[in-house]
């Protein structure tokens, strides 16, 4: 058999005949889809609970009846049974020379929501990178993935506690260098709004009674500064240690407590900071389809809260708050296409409220999710997870059973360390 | 002691003098830094730039290209290139632009002299709709051209004149090993097409040497993925021996496919199965290149 000789014909093109890859839609467009179903042994509550485990932030004590709901924004909560979580819109192009731009909505079935925005920029020189709008920070290691990348259906306890659902993200500017070194080594820094968080840097909206509280600072509120380090340990391991830390400069809070023998509401008023330590280290195999790959990475955080009663007999007297996160994680590539998930993660190791006469000490609580995740194509993968969490001051395990279904269309998804 | 500290003294001037003769010579200065993505497009940045490039590849060659991450150690090395050698066609598309994008270095964006993407020079085949029922299929057409000669020459061409324009002094230098490596690879594709005379029909697994095996004259028999990118099933793999049942052939398919279809299709037919690497060795030369392909082509002509 012979083949046309048009076919074997090459071109003889000194200059390039067709776009280069990376251009091709203008801009790029992808939607992910994400579903979920999920039963647990707590009558639906298990989601909702574990973002609400005992510690400084308030979710300590006895819950009132009708008491307001601190977060702001979208809950990621789970109902047993079906669930469609968001589906998240992407476009992204260069907007000219100078700039790229990104914007991630995230459509759910109650609303939609900028979940990010943000410009790049493209040229600045020496390795400075400005980004501006609103982001994910750059703090830590799972911070600024998206839920569609997790190796796991939900938030790690520690970001969760800490942080919120969906970790540090906020408008803001973000500013780093990559130095032109032998050694991967970035810097960075943010300044960040500040103005919705729900865990770090909270102002509380319009409390029920007058706690003595200030008026909300404008902002830019929180300052955060990262540095990632990476060694080149060649084409089978890759290794990242980092560290951030971060200053919330007002952070409010409304705490229920009894006081010579009355119960009174307290307002408190004061700042925030946090720091934190990631590890991770993944091993790239040689075989199909990710068989005999593992990632193991490990994230400690600690919150630090310096608030003053504003309110009531006590005004004036300082109250601090103490707690921290852990989480360490592993992913094995069990088979072609098939990755197993285990992980451990706790918050509240040290979870410890000192008020002017006493420390009021929450125990931690703490977690076990193992997860089996199969991938049809690198276009979508469908994930069977089981944990079993044990809440402190609860005396019943709360075990929680997920199976998500995932997929994305358009633009090829980055793959990203 | 006094002698000591003036020996001392001439020997470091000396040291400055040789840096500073070194740092102002045009030669030492005009280094350019390359990296490329897969050893066949290093061997070509080394051969084509000589002595004023310094190569370095981000893809070992027992790897997929496909399905690599963006890693940190990557990012850094293209943070400090003052040109970028990809294969294209969506081949490095999971990671490379998010690498190049995380490098903080405008040289080599998209668009800019110091981005080299292979297949934008080339006529490439199995260009198609972006149908991923279809598997995982590139609308540019087939990115695996890297065994083919013929195109290589192309692309070293155009390599040519690239580092020509980035790096004017040596312009001539640059075209000239073009022209040169052009030629030797015209020459090892004349030598390859008459050894191959004769050789058995290949059934591979992936669409990877279809522009080899076209070069060649031998037409191949199949693919063991149902579907590029998609590993076989069992039926998929019962269907294809009964179909090749009594034919000649032999298997070729590389070190990071799973084994376990081919191996029980080479049993089932009798046939042959050859592991085999579609990449030349890492920091390869024209010679690798060269022993890579004479590889392939004594495999299917045993």
């Amino acid at each position: 058999m012979r083949y046309p000789i048009a076919l074997l014909a090459a071109g003889a093109l000194l200059t390039p005949m067709a776009q280069a890859a990376g251009n091709e839609f203008n801009p790029q467009i992808s939607l992910i889809f994400d579903g979920v179903f999920y039963q647990d042994n707590v009558d639906g509550e298990g989601v909702e609970s574990l973002l609400e485990v005992p510690g400084i932030n308030g979710h300590g004590h006895e819950e009132e009846e009708g008491e307001e709901d601190h977060d702001h924004g979208h809950s990621h909560g789970l109902e047993e049974g079906f669930n469609l979580r968001e589906q998240e819109l992407t476009l992204s192009a260069s907007v000219d020379n100078y700039f790229d731009g990104f914007v991630v909505i995230a459509v759910s079935e109650e609303e939609v929501e900028v979940e990010e925005a943000y410009f790049v920029t493209r040229s600045l020189p020496n390795g400075f990178t400005v980004k501006g709008g609103k982001f994910f920070s750059g703090i830590g290691y799972h911070n600024s993935k998206h839920v569609h990348s997790w190796d796991f259906v939900d938030q790690n306890l520690a970001y969760g506690a800490l942080l919120g659902d969906h970790g540090l993200v906020d408008k803001g500017l973000q500013l780093t260098w990559l130095p032109s070194t032998s050694t991967y080594a970035l810097f960075g820094v943010e300044w960040l709004q500040g103005s919705e968080q729900e865990r770090f840097g909270t102002v509380m909206e319009e409390p029920e009674e007058d706690l003595g509280l200030d008026e909300e600072e404008t902002g830019p509120k929180i300052v955060t500064a990262f540095v990632k380090v990476s060694p080149d340990l060649g084409d089978d391991h890759a290794l990242q240690v980092g560290a951030w830390y971060a200053q919330a400069k007002q952070d409010q809070q409304e705490l229920h407590h009894e006081h010579d023998g009355d119960e009174e509401e307290l307002g408190l008023e004061g700042d925030a900071s946090m720091w934190g330590l990631e590890l991770v280290y993944k091993l790239d195999s040689t075989e199909a389809y990710g068989a005999g790959d593992l990632t193991v990475q490990a994230e400690y955080l600690m919150q630090n809260k310096d608030w003053e009663i504003m309110n009531g007999d006590e005004a004036g007297e300082d109250v601090s708050g103490e707690q921290d996160g852990f989480y360490l994680q592993t992913v094995y590539g069990i088979a072609p296409r098939w990755k197993a998930g285990l992980r451990y993660d706790v918050t509240g190791l040290t979870n410890d409220l000192e008020l002017p006469e006493e420390t009021e000490s929450f125990d931690e609580s703490d977690r076990i999710s193992a997860a089996v995740t199969f991938y049809p194509t690198e276009f979508s993968f469908i994930r069977l997870q089981y944990a079993t969490a044990d809440i402190a001051e609860s005396d019943e395990n709360i075990d929680q059973v997920f199976l998500q279904f995932n997929y994305s269309l358009g633009a090829h998804g980055a793959h990203k360390f | 002691m006094r002698k000591l500290l003036t020996d001392l003294r001439d020997i470091f001037i000396k040291q400055w003098l040789m840096v500073a003769i070194l740092l102002s010579s045009p030669s030492a200065m005009a280094e350019l830094n390359v990296v490329a993505t897969t050893t066949s497009m290093g061997m070509l940045a080394s051969e084509v730039g000589g002595d004023h490039v310094t190569v370095k590849t981000l893809v070992a060659p027992d790897r997929d290209t496909h399905y690599l991450q963006a890693k940190p150690s990557m990012i850094i090395a293209l943070r400090k290139a003052d040109l970028v050698v990809s294969v294209g066609a969506s081949l490095e598309i999971g990671w490379l632009p998010a690498a190049i994008n995380s490098s903080a270095n405008p040289n080599i964006l998209d668009g800019k002299p110091g981005h080299f993407e292979s297949a934008t020079f080339l006529e490439l085949i199995d260009k198609g709709v972006a149908d991923r029922s279809q598997g995982d299929v590139h609308p540019e057409g087939n990115p695996h051209f890297n065994l083919d000669p013929i195109r290589m020459a192309e692309v070293a061409k155009a390599l040519g004149e690239r580092l020509a324009s980035l790096d004017k002094d040596n312009a001539g230098q640059y075209r000239k090993k073009a022209e040169q490596l052009a030629s030797r690879l015209s020459n090892l594709n004349q030598e390859l097409v008459k050894k191959a005379v004769g050789a058995k029909s290949p059934l591979m697994m992936h669409k990877d040497a279809n522009y080899l095996w076209l070069r060649l004259n031998v037409p191949i028999l199949g693919y063991i993925e149902p579907l590029p990118g998609i590993p076989p099933t069992a039926s998929h793999i019962k269907k294809l021996a009964d179909t090749l049942a009594g034919k000649e052939g032999i298997i070729f398919h590389a070190p990071f496919h799973s084994a376990s279809g081919p191996k029980r299709l080479a049993e089932t037919l009798g046939w042959e199965r050859v592991v085999i690497p579609i990449e030349p060795k890492k920091n390869a030369k024209f010679e690798d290149y060269e022993a890579l392909l004479t590889r392939w082509v004594a495999a299917a002509t045993k």
